[in-house]
């Protein structure tokens, strides 16, 4: 065997465990998926009808709804997220800091709980006469309670502060462990150079993290195209449908609804579609390979 | 090379082992009873009387009355094992779904509970997965609005169970601030309604109901007083333009949210906190709130229940409604006869058995000749000595018979938008001609 | 900066806090939105011992917790170092096409893989529905894990692999000697974030599990608001205890995150 050969065998011998997991309960399930949305009906009644559920998207006025709601999370939320955690990490990396492990834990937490009891603190927290409100009439920033739950707006601005508020501590991991493979010579050559905080963070953490921030920005884009749980538990969609997410909306055709799992199923392409599309924006701007 | 194949063939060894092992313990400790058809091909001749699934929901409710139901049947048939399995509903529902949608019965329970708007969803969707029950009880012992969402062409596919009989609860003492006793409410329309509430708002500063305005569960109770739904009689086509009761009681919504009487929640624990602490004079809505009312008990005496408000412009509203209430269905997998006849024997006959739930959960039934028993007339020293479970029972006779067909919740996520477009200005034939365009592409 | 990261700190923990104190109250005291600790938090416990079974639930999900982060971790990181080490085109579109598998919403898998593993039931029983096997095949390997440690790959030294190769290593002992400790944080990081995926996993094991069991914790915490007269005050205390675990795992984890790790291994 040449030496190349063997490499490209050796590579796959690395790679094939996962290969093998993911084609069986993943691909083999997806290829599944997409049989059925290219059927109609309720439950097991189904037939085939081809492309039409996918012309149906175009004039089916809820998903319109939830697609609009979600690019809006999307871009609000997701680069104010990355920056927040950015920043973070590298203050939370610092050697001078004090009680790291406790501020590091603190940050951390929100993701750790599950939704359904935070969403009843949140609830309370942005209810009209909650304390948000409270604290803002108080200190004068606002005269008349803001409706957090019950103003379309609002509700979107509510829901963007659940994500960014749960997620940030999240992302600040990645960039954590991160930065610890930083060959720190680095940073104490351009300190001798008399670099400011500022230019170190631009000019080296930033783009040797590089990999890591395209990574996060990729898992954000999935994750905010396929939010559910902020939106079903925090504002179940309203008030109306103004909240209301493209998972949300899967979610009621396949349980909520007479389950329509072909439908479902197409609109679950969609985002895959949408998904797709974003990365791989995401991968042209990052210039990787 | 080799040593690399070893390896992955090491780890991949190792995977299967670790995961097998796993379940090799589990399996064991479960003694094999995960319900129904797991193991159709080799066991299910062999053991014909031997075990039931069911899943419901809430400890306190649903939970507590399969286990008076199972402790009785136990006792006339102690052979059969039953296995009651808790889960939220929206667990069910998701369980359910995903179960019957793959076409396999592996892992179904034997009976489930469903909720009524939703069973007729579900029969339809999946049609041959149910287990008829027309013969094993005599529906004509059940209340009549009952019968409707259980059945398909006249054939019982549930056994009613709960009733959602809905009373308006109201607190005496506010309504007294006000100039009101109960007995001036007994017969009220939803425009009387609206009026104490303004009155009372000015002597004591309470709201008088909470709503959340992303449930239109009053809206329901409204429209059924007056025998109408979502859907035509038939269940099957939206019937929202041009429904009068249904605009009667949107034009309520707005008048009730512009009179300044509504504490808006959002979620269940809001709208619980708003009459435990107090907030608002009045509770519209499903008897089953009782515990809940209960849980204050420094508010005891302070309470009374009255019958909920009808439409005062349909001819035929009555002072009686439902919201919610759910029925027993057995599914159609191995051990489908035992288990109905373990709901024949209990809740589809059993006086006594009805007379326990009363006393032992304050759950009221369906069941007709149950509502004579003694347990029904007590008073309750909560309610200042109101005998509520016999009005309940007589109210109960009295709610309207409609076809809540498959599609009451596509609709209402419909009706929901729409009512945020007429409470900003939208007019209202506008509002319900577009809901109905919405609900005709949506429901086919 | 203390002041910037005080205030974030007690943004991020501060409903938490609530939460804590509510686990003090009784129910009522929790819909009334009370922020005053009381002394509700035994009766809480106890009624939470007696209604449900919380070390069973707490063990289930220690359990495959820990087999999923284990498994999860060495797949994951096997195929990550793989695919950015030995690159080639092939493996690249392998790569990509891996990728996919996450931006579909697992609610449009759910219903065929039910199929799949109700097939496995009858075959296999030990790994079909009600197991917890059945819990930890799909998540073992994810495609998320495999980009993770594939973009971290690209920050660790190929020299150290030559250097390796020179002392005689074979290749899978360069990986195990060499990429496996220099990249301990990423580990951590990886560990922490499975751990916690897994402990928190909802909608495939509230489909799979069937019998109470097997039942895992977030299935019992959403069991306990099911009621019609939810108790608040205990479900509170159930979240807090179920929360612990991975705020536990994070806090020892963490402190595998110190600056100027490298050049220490070597």
């Amino acid at each position: 065997m040449s030496i190349r050969m063997r490499t490209r065998v050796t590579g796959w011998c690395f790679v094939i465990a996962a290969v093998v997991l993911i084609c069986l309960f993943y691909f083999y399930p997806m290829i599944q998926a997409f049989n059925l949305s290219l059927k109609s009906g309720v439950g097991t009644n189904l037939q085939y009808v081809g492309f039409e559920n996918y012309k149906r998207l175009f004039t089916d006025s809820n998903f319109i709804t939830a697609v609009t709601n979600t690019f809006i999370y999307l871009i609000v939320q997701v680069p104010i997220m990355i920056i927040l955690a950015l920043l973070l990490s590298v203050m939370l990396n610092s050697d001078k800091l004090r009680l790291k492990g406790l501020f590091r834990t603190a940050i951390f937490l929100p993701c750790v709980t599950s939704l359904v009891a935070y969403s009843v603190i949140f609830k309370y927290l942005f209810a009209n006469d909650g304390l948000v409100n409270l604290l803002l009439l108080r200190l004068s920033i606002i005269d008349r309670p803001i409706g957090w739950i019950t103003d379309p707006f609002w509700a979107k601005v509510t829901i963007i502060l659940a994500i960014t508020w749960r997620w940030t501590g999240y992302n600040m991991i990645f960039y954590l462990s991160a930065l610890q493979n930083i060959d720190r010579s680095i940073y104490e050559a351009a300190t001798i150079d008399g670099a400011s905080a500022f230019g170190k963070f631009t000019k080296i953490t930033i783009p040797l993290l590089k990999p890591i921030i395209l990574f996060t920005s990729i898992m954000s884009t999935i994750g905010t195209l396929q939010l559910f749980d902020e939106v079903m538990n925090i504002t179940k969609g309203g008030p109306g449908n103004a909240t209301m997410s493209i998972s949300q909306y899967i979610y009621n055709l396949s349980f909520k609804y007479t389950p329509d799992f072909g439908y479902a199923a197409t609109v679950s392409y969609a985002i895959v579609v949408l998904i797709v599309i974003f990365s791989y924006m995401q991968f042209k701007v990052a210039g990787d390979r | 090379m080799k040593k690399w194949l070893t390896v992955v063939l090491a780890v991949m060894l190792l995977l299967s082992a670790c995961s097998s092992g796993g379940g090799n313990k589990q399996d064991s400790s479960s003694g094999g009873g995960n319900g129904g058809g797991d193991n159709s091909g080799s066991a299910s001749g062999g053991k014909e009387a031997a075990e039931i699934t069911i899943w419901a929901w809430d400890p306190n409710f649903n939970i507590k009355a399969l286990n008076i139901a199972k402790e009785r049947y136990n006792k006339i048939n102690p052979d059969v094992k039953i296995n009651i399995v808790e889960n939220a509903q929206a667990d069910i529902i998701q369980k359910l779904n995903t179960g019957l949608g793959s076409g396999t019965t592996t892992g179904l329970p034997n009976i489930v509970l469903i909720e009524d708007y939703r069973a007729q969803s579900f029969l339809k969707a999946f049609p041959d997965m149910f287990y008829e029950l027309t013969d094993t009880f005599n529906a004509a012992d059940f209340a009549e609005y009952k019968v409707g969402p259980t059945s398909v062409d006249g054939r019982n596919y549930g056994l009613p169970f709960d009733s959602g009989v809905t009373g308006l609860f109201v607190r005496t003492d506010y309504l007294a601030e006000a100039g009101y006793s109960p007995d001036d409410l007994q017969a009220l329309t939803w425009n009387e309604f609206i009026e104490i509430g303004k009155n009372v708002k000015e002597a004591t500063g309470k709201d008088m109901l909470s709503l959340d305005p992303n449930d239109l569960g009053i809206i329901r109770v409204m429209i059924q007083t007056a025998g109408k739904w979502y859907l035509d009689e038939n269940g099957e086509k939206p019937f929202l333009a041009g429904n009068e009761a249904l605009k009667e009681a949107f034009q309520l919504y707005k008048e009730m949210m512009e009179a300044d009487i509504v504490k808006p929640n959002a979620d269940w624990s809001q709208f619980v906190a708003a009459f435990n602490s107090g907030d608002v004079a009045s509770v519209p809505t499903g008897n089953w709130i009782n515990a809940s009312i209960k849980a204050e008990s420094s508010q005891a005496g302070k309470w009374a229940v009255v019958p909920i408000p009808r439409l005062a412009g349909q001819p035929g509203s009555v002072n009686a409604s439902n919201l919610g209430g759910s029925s027993w269905y057995v599914l159609n997998v191995p051990g489908k006869e035992a288990a109905a006849d373990f709901l024949a024997k209990t809740f589809g006959s059993d006086v006594e058995f009805y007379q326990e739930l009363v006393t032992e959960i304050g759950a009221i039934g369906t069941y007709i000749p149950a509502s004579t028993g003694e347990a029904y007339s007590a008073a309750d020293p909560f309610y200042n000595g109101q005998k509520t479970i016999a009005d309940f029972a007589k109210w109960t006779e009295d709610i309207p018979r409609v076809n809540f067909g498959a599609h009451t919740y596509v609709i209402e996520d419909i009706l929901v938008v729409e009512m945020q477009n007429y409470l900003n200005g939208k007019p209202l034939d506008d509002a319900l001609n577009d809901a109905q365009k919405q609900a005709e592409a949506q429901v086919r | 900066m203390y002041l910037f990261l005080g205030v974030t700190a007690f943004v991020s923990i501060f409903p938490f806090l609530w939460m804590v104190v509510s686990s003090t109250n009784p129910s009522v005291g929790v819909t009334k939105g009370r922020l005053m600790p009381g002394t509700h938090l035994f009766v809480n416990l106890s009624n939470l011992v007696e209604q449900i079974d919380l070390v069973r639930a707490l063990a289930n999900s220690l359990v495959i917790a820990l087999i999923t982060t284990g498994l999860a971790l060495l797949i994951g990181s096997l195929a990550g170092y793989g695919f950015e080490i030995y690159r080639s085109r092939a493996k690249d579109a392998v790569f990509n096409i891996l990728l996919l598998s996450m931006m579909i919403p697992f609610a449009a898998l759910m219903v065929p893989l039910y199929r799949m593993f109700a097939w496995l039931s009858g075959k296999m029983p030990v790994i079909g529905i009600d197991t917890k096997a059945a819990v930890i095949l799909p998540t073992m390997a994810t495609a998320f894990l495999i980009f993770f440690f594939r973009q971290n790959t690209k920050m660790f030294e190929r020299e150290m692999i030559e250097a390796g190769r020179i002392d005689g290593l074979g290749e899978l002992g360069i990986f195990l000697r060499i990429y496996v400790p220099t990249m301990r944080t990423t580990y951590a990081a990886a560990a922490i974030i499975t751990f916690m995926s897994s402990w928190n996993n909802y909608m495939w094991p509230l489909v799979v599990l069937q019998s109470d069991a097997k039942k895992t914790i977030p299935l019992l915490i959403s069991n306990l608001g099911s009621s019609y007269s939810p108790d608040y005050g205990m479900i509170m205390t159930a979240i807090v205890i179920a929360t612990l675990p991975t705020a536990l795992v994070f806090f020892l984890m963490q402190k595998h995150f110190v600056a100027g790790m490298l050049g220490s291994v070597k």
